[in-house]
C-alpha cells in the first residue's frame, strides 16, 4: 500500500494551476498542492483539494450502456460503437452531414478537442462542431477579434501583481478564479487600487475601493460613461491611440452624449463614482482589465466585449506589463478547445472555416475532403433537432440540460434527435436523456495538455489507470472511425502525436512540444519562430489587424425587462465551493455540506415584503419555466434583483433563463432574465427537478 | 507515543548516511523527501535507487508527514446487513527519513490527541522517525517561537540526524546520530557504528545557536501570541481578515497538527444495477463503507446541524477560532505545547493572504497601536 | 483503544410523537451494554448508507438492554431514519458524554424548562427525579410552536400527576400559555413564592441562553443552572473536532454545560453578535 505521486494541472477552472495527484492502489487519496508551479505557488481552491471526491472511482461509469426499453443495459464496446458507426453513417446518407455533429468538452484535453474537430470534419464531413465555449465567451472570441484581431487573454495571470491599478467587471473571481482572486486581494493589500462593476455586492466588491454596483445589462452604457468622462477631461492616452489605433473621431463623437447625468440615470451608478473609476483607470500606470460572463452573456455579449476593449484601447493599458484585457476564461481548458477549432467557423488556431484554402490545407494534410458547408453552433443543433433537421449528436463530457439556457427547449431538441450519445464520468441529467452513454476517462487517467485562461499550454500525467472499461476521449473517436470505415484518418498510437499533428498545422503551436513542455512549466501561445519561448504579453508593438479598431457600440434593452407578471430582475452567478453542473464537486460530502440544495439570493426588504423567513421554499418562475427552491436573504445583491447558482440539478436556474441570442455568436442571455416569485407554504420543502432515471422529470 | 521514561540517547557519528538507509530498508519501506523532476519537494516512498536525502532550509516540503499516520482518507468500518466490522488498515512497517524538528513536534502532538485512535496508533507502531537538525531557517518557518525547533526536540524522534560539518569538495559529511528510543535502537541492531563524544554534543549545541540566531525578527508572533490569550483583538479586526477565507481548507490541510475529520457512507453497487442512481438506501441489500476524510473547521457546514443552527455561521467565528486552537494557552495542561510548530504552511498556501505571519503581523499592529 | 466500529443494534418499536418526530425504541443486537448510562447521556446512531448522527436517551436502557429515542426528522440522515421499519438493524455507539447532574437535586426544588425536541433529553432525568421521590417539587415548562409539536405524549400522561406542569405554546396558545418561555418565567417563579434550587433547560441554544439569563436576572445563580448544548457531531469521541465549544468538546466535556462554564467558555473567544434565529423549535 505504497503512495505514488503524479503532477498534473487542476481539473476545474481556468486558473491551471499546479496539483499532485497521490495515488494509492490505483485510487487518488490525496491530492497537493506545488510549491514551484508559477500560478499556483503552492495554493489550491476548495474545489481542486476535493478533486479527488470528484473523480473517484466510486460512481463512476465503467461500461458503454444503450437504453433498451426505457432501461440501461450494458452492452460491449464493439455493439456500441458499431451501433453509432451505422446510425451516423445513415443519418449521414439519408439527410446530409448537416444533420449530425459533435460537442465536445471544454474540460477534456486539446488532444481530444483537436480529434473531436477532426473528427467531425474529416470523418462525418461536418462543421457541426461547438462546445461551451459558445454559453460562456463566444462573445470574447468574436468581439476582441473584431478590435484587436486576436481573442484571448492579452497578459499573464501575474500581471496582476504588476499592476497599479485593477479593474474587474462582471466577474467574481474569488468564487470561480480563485487563485487569481487572491491574488487580486494581495495586490490591493500591497496598495494597488481595485474597482469592481457588477450588480451583486461580490466579495471583491467588498474590499474594493470602489464599487459600481449598475443595473443589470447596462454595461455599455456605463462603459460608454466612462469613455464620455475620459474624453472630457482629456484623460486619454493620445500617443497610443494615433500610433496603435484608429475610428477615434468616431468613437469619440459617438459617446459624447453619453453624459455623467444620463449614465447615472442608466445604470444607477453615482456620478461622482464613475468620475473617479474613469480617473483611477485611465492615469494609472499600470491597469489590469478582467472581465466574464457578467460582459459575455447578453444578447449585447459581442458588443459588451467591444465596449471593454474601446476602454483599455483609449487609455492605452494594454500591451504592457500589468495591463492587458484579461477574460477569465472559466474552464481548465475552454480555451484550449476553442484553440484547437471546437468551433463551427474555425479549424485548430483559429483558421477559418470558410476560407477555401484553410479548407485545401487541412484536406491536404489530413488525406482526405473536409466538411465543405457552413457549421450549426449547439443551440443551433438543438433548434434544428426540434424541428427534425439534426438527427445525430455525440457529446462529451457536458451537461447541458444543467447548464444551457431554456432547459425546457434543450431537453426538447435531445428527445427529437433520433440518435443521442453521450460519453461522460459519471451519470449526469443530460446521461440520463442519452441513447448510448459511453464511460470515459477522467484527467487524473490520462496523459494530454490543457490551456489555462493566460494561454499556457500545460501538460497532465496519467496518476492512475482508467476505472473499468473507460477508454480516453480521442481513443473512443480513434475507435468510432475505424468503425465507420476511415480508420487511417486518426491512426494514432499516443497523446503526443496527436499534440504534434495539431502543431505542425498550426502556427500559434509550431514551436510546443511534450518536451518543451515539460521543461518550461508550459509554454503560452503563440509560441512559434518569433517568439520561440512563448508570449507572456500580447500586442505590444502591433495587434494582429496592424492597428487596433475602436467601434462604437450602443447600450440596448435586454431582451427581458420586469413586468407586472414577471416582475423581478434574475441574474446567475456561481459558489466558490461547486463547480459547473455539480457532478464533480457534489460528490464531495464537504463541499455539499456547505450550502443547502439550490438557493436563490434575495434582498432583505424584498423578503420581508414576501412575507419570507431565511431558507423557506419558493417557486421561481419565468416564461420559460419554474423551479422550486429556497431563499437565502442577503445583502449581495439589490432590491428588486434575484440571483441564482448554476450549480443544482435539484433547482435548475435554467429551468429560467432566456436563450435569446446575441446575433453575432448565438450567446444565450444566460444573465438576465424577468421573473416571478411565491413563496412555499413554511416547512415545505421545495420539490426536487432532477431527472428519473429514463431522463423525464418527476412531476 | 515516545514514552518520556524510556529514553536512552546512545550517540554515534556516521559519514555515509546511505549505510544507514541501506540497512534500514531490509526491514522498512523508505519514506522520504525527494525532488521531483519540476523540482517540487515531496515525501516520496522509494523503492528502488537509495540517494542522498536532501537537507535544509531550502526542503522543507509544502506538505508534512501527517498524511503518513493521519490518513486523508481512512477506510474505518463496514457494514453488511447484519453486522459492523472494522476495517483494520493494513499498514507496512516504514521509516520517514529526515523529518524536520516541527513536523517531529506535530506528530508528538498527534500522538497524543490520537492516543486512543486505533487506525492511527496502527499506522504509528509500524513507522520508525528519524529526525534530521535544520541548518538554517526556511523561508516561513518560526519554530523557535512556538518552541519547536530548529533542531529536534527531545522526546520527538526515534533516531536523530545532526549534520556536524559538511565538506562540500569531498562530497562528504559528518553525521550525529541519537538513537533516543528502543525502537531506534533496535533498528540500528548490527551496524558497526564509532560512538561519539562529548565534543560532538558540544559541538551541536553551537549549531544551534547559530541556527537560531539566523531566524529572523518574528516578536510580532510572540506579541500577537499574547494578545490572542488577552482576548483583546477586536472583533472589528477578525471581521476584516475573514472576509478574504474562502474556504480553501488548504490551511487545515496542511497544518500538521491539524485533526479534525468527517465520515462518509459508500454504498457498495447493487450487482445486477450498472449505474446506482437512486439514492434510496435499502437497508437489507446494503453493503457499506464508512469512510474518514480530513475535514476543516473554515468550512461554513463544519459546525452546520440539520436542524439549520450554525454556531459558527460567521466566516469570523472560524477564523478566530482557528487561531485560538493554534495558540491558545488553554490546550498547553493536555498537550504542553502549542497547537503552532511554526512550519509557516499556512501562509504560502492561503489564498487570501491570511496565513499566519499575514494575521500574527496585523493582531501586533492592530493592538499594539 | 477507542471503537469506533458500531455495535449492531434493532428497531423493536415505532410511533409517530409530535409534528415530524417519532419515537424509536432499540434493543442491542449480540451486545449487552458493558458501562452503566447516565441520565443526559447520549449515543451515536449510525445508518448504514446514509451516516452518523448523536441521539439522547430517551429513556436509558433497562435491565434488556433496551432504550428509547425520540428523533425529529430534520436532515439527510433522520429523513432516511423515517423510511426504516421494525426489524431494521442500525449500529449503536455509546454512551458518550456527560449527563445531567442528578445527585445534586436531592430535595431540591427543580425547574425544568424544554423548548420543543429539548424535552427528550430532559424525559430521563423526569422520570428518575419521580422514580427517587428525590425532588421536593419539578416543575416543568414546556414551550413549542403548537399544540401539535409537542413530543413524548405517554411520558407526559404518566408525568402529569407527579409534576407541576406548564405548557407554553408560540401559535396557538391561549393569553396565559402564549409566547416565548421566557416571558413566563417570572411569573412562575413567583408563583409559590420559592424559586427553583436547580434550573435545567434543554432546546434551541438561542432559548436556552435566554432562559439562563432571564433566570439570572431573577436571582439565580450562575452556578444553578445546566443546559444541554446540541452540537454536530461524528465520532461522538472527541477526535472529530466538530463539537467544539471553545477548547472543550460536547461530546466529552458536554453536551450537559453548566451555564457559568458554558459563559466561560465562550467568553475565550470574541463575542460575536451571534445570527439571531431564536426560538426556531426542533
Amino acid at each position: 500500500m505504497s503512495r505514488t505521486q503524479v503532477n498534473s494541472i487542476c481539473p476545474f477552472c481556468g486558473v491551471g494551476c499546479g496539483i499532485a495527484l497521490v495515488a494509492s492502489d490505483n485510487n487518488i487519496i490525496a491530492v497537493q498542492p506545488l510549491n514551484k508551479h508559477p500560478i499556483s505557488q503552492g495554493k489550491l481552491c476548495a474545489k481542486g483539494w476535493n478533486t479527488p471526491f470528484g473523480i473517484s472511482r466510486h460512481g463512476r461509469l465503467t461500461q458503454p450502456l444503450m437504453k433498451v426499453d426505457g432501461k440501461f443495459k450494458i452492452v460491449s464496446w464493439q455493439h456500441a460503437l458499431s451501433y453509432i458507426a451505422k446510425n451516423l453513417k445513415q443519418f449521414i446518407s439519408e439527410s446530409g452531414p448537416q444533420s449530425v455533429g459533435l460537442i465536445s468538452s471544454a474540460r477534456a484535453t486539446n488532444e481530444d478537442n483537436y480529434a473531436a474537430q477532426k473528427f467531425a470534419r474529416a470523418v462525418l464531413k461536418t462543421n457541426n462542431i461547438d462546445h461551451c465555449a459558445r454559453i460562456c465567451h463566444s462573445p470574447t472570441v468574436a468581439g476582441l477579434k473584431k478590435t484587436l484581431g486576436s481573442g484571448a487573454m492579452t497578459n499573464s495571470i501575474d500581471d496582476v501583481g504588476k499592476a497599479d491599478v485593477i479593474l474587474v467587471i462582471g466577474a467574481d473571481p474569488t468564487e470561480n478564479h480563485a487563485i487569481i482572486g487572491g491574488q487580486i486581494m494581495k495586490a490591493k493589500l500591497c496598495g494597488a487600487k481595485l474597482i469592481v462593476v457588477d450588480p451583486r455586492q461580490t466579495r471583491l466588491a467588498k474590499v474594493a475601493d470602489l464599487h459600481l454596483q449598475l443595473k443589470i445589462g447596462t454595461n455599455i452604457a456605463l462603459l460608454n460613461g466612462l469613455l464620455n468622462i475620459i474624453f472630457t477631461h482629456n484623460w486619454q492616452n493620445d500617443e497610443f491611440i494615433s500610433q496603435r489605433c484608429e475610428g477615434y473621431d468616431a468613437l469619440k463623437a459617438h459617446v459624447a452624449d453619453c453624459t455623467v447625468e444620463k449614465t447615472t440615470a442608466i445604470t444607477g451608478v453615482y456620478g461622482a463614482d464613475l468620475v473617479k473609476a474613469a480617473k483611477l483607470y485611465s492615469q494609472a500606470n499600470a491597469a489590469f482589465l478582467a472581465y466574464g460572463m457578467g460582459i459575455t452573456q447578453f444578447v449585447s455579449g459581442t458588443n459588451n466585449v467591444i465596449a471593454v476593449s474601446n476602454l483599455a484601447l483609449i487609455c492605452g493599458q494594454i500591451g504592457r506589463e500589468g495591463t492587458g484585457i484579461n477574460p477569465l476564461r472559466g474552464q481548465n481548458n475552454v480555451q484550449g478547445a476553442c484553440d484547437m477549432g471546437c468551433l463551427p467557423n474555425v479549424y485548430p488556431d483559429y483558421q477559418s472555416a470558410t476560407d477555401k484554402q484553410v479548407r485545401a490545407k487541412f484536406s491536404r494534410a489530413w488525406h482526405t475532403e473536409v466538411a465543405a458547408l457552413p457549421g450549426l453552433t449547439s443551440l443551433g443543433m438543438s433548434h434544428q433537432a426540434r424541428h427534425g433537421n439534426f438527427r445525430g449528436l455525440l457529446i462529451f463530457g457536458e451537461d447541458p440540460v444543467v447548464t444551457d439556457p431554456d432547459r425546457n427547449k434543450v431537453a426538447q431538441g435531445m428527445r427529437a434527435m433520433d440518435l443521442l450519445v453521450v460519453i461522460e464520468l459519471s451519470m449526469t441529467e443530460t446521461a440520463k436523456m442519452a441513447d448510448i452513454i459511453l464511460p470515459a476517462a477522467s484527467f487524473a487517467e490520462k496523459q494530454g495538455t490543457f490551456t489555462n485562461c493566460e494561454r499556457r499550454v500545460q501538460l497532465i500525467h496519467q496518476a492512475v489507470t482508467p476505472p473499468g472499461e473507460a477508454k480516453v476521449d480521442w481513443q473512443i473517436l480513434k475507435e468510432l472511425a475505424d468503425k465507420m470505415g476511415l480508420p487511417e484518418l486518426m491512426n494514432w498510437q499516443t497523446t503526443e502525436q496527436v499534440f504534434d499533428e495539431m502543431s505542425q498545422l498550426t502556427d500559434s503551436f509550431s514551436g510546443m512540444s511534450y518536451p518543451r513542455l515539460k521543461l518550461n512549466n508550459g509554454l503560452q501561445w503563440p509560441c512559434n519562430k518569433e517568439f520561440p519561448d512563448g508570449s507572456r504579453c500580447l500586442h505590444s508593438k502591433n495587434f494582429p489587424i496592424g492597428k487596433g479598431k475602436l467601434i462604437p457600440v450602443d447600450y440596448v434593452l435586454t431582451d427581458e425587462i420586469p413586468d407586472a407578471d414577471y416582475p423581478y430582475w434574475f441574474t446567475t452567478m456561481r459558489l466558490h465551493f461547486h463547480y459547473g453542473c455539480g457532478s464533480m464537486t457534489r460528490k464531495s460530502p464537504l463541499l455539499e455540506r456547505e450550502t443547502p440544495i439550490g438557493l436563490l439570493f434575495i434582498h432583505p426588504q424584498d423578503a420581508l415584503d414576501l412575507g419570507l423567513k431565511n431558507h423557506q421554499g419558493v417557486t421561481v418562475s419565468s416564461r420559460r419555466g419554474c423551479v422550486e427552491t429556497r431563499v437565502e436573504v442577503s445583502h449581495q445583491v439589490s432590491p428588486g434583483l434575484l440571483s441564482m447558482p448554476y450549480h443544482f440539478k435539484e433547482a435548475p436556474s435554467n429551468f429560467l433563463t432566456n436563450d435569446a441570442m446575441d446575433p453575432n455568436t448565438e450567446m444565450p442571455e444566460l444573465k438576465v432574465c424577468a421573473v416571478n416569485i411565491i413563496p412555499l407554504p413554511e416547512g415545505q420543502p421545495p420539490r426536487s427537478s432532477v431527472l428519473s432515471d429514463i431522463g423525464s422529470r418527476n412531476d | 507515543m515516545i514514552d518520556a521514561k524510556k529514553i536512552v540517547n546512545n550517540q554515534y557519528l556516521m559519514n555515509d548516511l546511505g549505510i544507514l538507509k541501506r540497512h534500514l530498508a531490509k526491514c522498512y519501506s523508505i519514506v522520504q523527501i525527494q525532488k521531483d523532476v519540476d523540482g517540487e519537494n515531496l515525501w516520496t516512498e522509494q523503492f528502488s535507487d537509495i540517494c542522498e536525502p536532501l537537507f535544509g532550509h531550502d526542503h522543507l516540503p509544502l506538505t508534512s508527514p501527517k498524511g503518513f499516520l493521519f490518513a486523508e482518507k481512512e477506510e474505518l468500518y463496514k457494514f453488511d446487513g447484519e453486522t459492523f466490522k472494522t476495517i483494520v488498515p493494513q499498514v507496512q512497517p516504514k521509516v520517514l527519513f529526515g523529518v524536520q524538528a516541527c513536523d517531529l513536534s506535530a506528530i508528538a502532538y498527534q500522538d497524543k490527541f490520537f492516543k486512543h485512535d486505533p487506525y492511527y496508533q496502527k499506522r504509528r507502531e509500524n513507522t520508525l522517525l528519524i529526525g534530521i537538525d535544520c541548518e538554517s531557517p526556511c523561508a516561513n518557518g518560526f519554530c523557535v517561537q512556538v518552541d519547536a525547533g530548529p533542531h529536534v526536540k527531545d522526546n520527538t524522534a526515534d533516531l536523530v540526524l545532526s549534520r556536524l560539518n559538511a565538506d562540500e569538495k569531498k562530497g562528504s559529511s559528518e553525521w550525529l546520530m541519537i538513537a533516543q528510543t528502543e525502537k531506534g535502537i533496535n533498528s540500528i541492531k548490527g551496524l558497526m557504528l564509532d560512538k561519539s563524544e562529548n565534543k560532538h554534543l558540544k559541538l551541536r549545541k553551537k549549531l544551534l545557536e547559530k541556527v537560531r540566531s539566523e531566524f529572523a525578527d518574528y516578536s510580532y508572533i510572540s506579541n500577537a501570541i499574547e494578545y490572542l490569550n488577552d482576548n483583546s483583538v477586536p472583533a472589528q479586526l477578525w471581521e476584516e481578515l475573514s472576509v478574504r477565507c474562502l474556504g480553501c481548507s488548504g490551511c487545515t490541510n496542511l497544518c500538521p497538527t491539524c485533526s479534525c475529520y468527517s465520515t462518509y457512507e459508500v454504498v457498495e453497487k447493487q450487482p445486477d444495477t450498472p449505474v446506482s442512481i437512486s439514492t434510496e438506501v435499502k437497508l437489507e441489500m446494503t453493503q457499506s463503507k464508512t469512510i474518514r476524510c480530513w475535514d476543516s473547521c473554515l468550512f461554513q457546514g463544519f459546525q452546520k446541524e440539520a436542524s439549520g443552527h450554525n454556531p459558527s455561521q460567521k466566516a469570523a467565528q472560524r477564523v478566530e477560532r482557528f487561531w485560538f486552537h493554534k495558540f491558545s494557552d488553554e490546550y498547553l495542561p493536555e498537550f504542553q505545547r502549542y497547537g503552532c510548530v511554526g512550519c509557516g504552511r499556512c501562509e504560502q498556501t492561503c489564498p487570501g493572504t491570511i496565513g499566519v505571519h499575514s494575521v500574527m503581523k496585523r493582531i501586533d499592529q492592530q493592538c499594539c497601536s | 483503544m477507542l471503537q469506533l466500529t458500531p455495535q449492531a443494534m434493532r428497531i423493536i418499536d415505532i410511533y409517530d410523537d409530535g409534528t415530524h418526530a417519532r419515537h424509536f425504541t432499540f434493543e442491542p443486537k449480540g451486545f449487552v451494554h458493558d458501562e452503566p448510562i447516565s441520565i443526559g447521556q447520549f449515543f451515536m446512531l449510525t445508518l448504514p448508507g446514509a451516516g452518523i448522527a448523536p441521539f439522547t436517551y430517551t429513556s436509558i436502557p433497562d435491565k434488556t438492554g433496551r432504550f428509547n429515542a425520540l428523533i425529529r426528522n430534520v436532515g439527510h440522515l433522520t429523513e432516511q431514519l423515517f423510511h426504516l421499519k421494525i426489524g431494521d438493524v442500525l449500529g449503536y455507539n455509546g454512551p458518550f458524554g456527560r449527563g445531567w447532574p442528578v445527585g445534586l437535586i436531592e430535595y431540591k426544588e427543580v425547574l425544568i424548562v424544554a423548548g420543543g425536541c429539548g424535552l427528550a433529553p430532559l424525559a430521563s432525568t423526569i422520570d428518575y427525579l419521580i422514580d427517587h421521590s428525590h425532588a421536593q417539587s419539578i416543575t416543568l415548562l414546556y414551550a413549542t410552536r403548537d399544540s401539535a409539536s409537542q413530543v413524548l405524549k405517554k411520558e407526559r400522561a404518566r408525568w402529569s400527576s407527579n409534576i407541576k406542569l406548564f405548557e407554553v405554546f408560540e401559535v396557538g396558545g391561549g393569553s396565559d400559555h402564549s409566547g416565548l418561555p421566557t416571558q413566563h418565567l417570572s411569573h412562575l417563579l413567583n408563583k409559590d413564592e420559592r424559586y427553583p434550587d436547580i434550573v435545567l433547560t434543554c432546546g434551541p441554544e438561542a432559548m436556552m441562553i435566554a432562559v439562563a439569563q432571564s433566570c439570572t436576572e431573577l436571582g439565580l445563580k450562575t452556578s444553578d443552572i445546566w443546559m444541554s448544548i446540541e452540537r454536530r457531531m461524528r465520532c461522538g469521541v472527541g477526535l472529530c473536532g466538530h463539537c467544539y465549544v471553545a477548547n472543550s468538546y460536547a461530546c466529552k466535556q458536554g453536551p450537559t454545560y453548566r451555564y457559568d462554564e458554558f459563559m466561560a467558555l465562550e467568553s475565550k473567544t470574541v463575542a460575536f453578535e451571534k445570527h439571531q434565529n431564536l426560538f426556531q423549535y426542533c
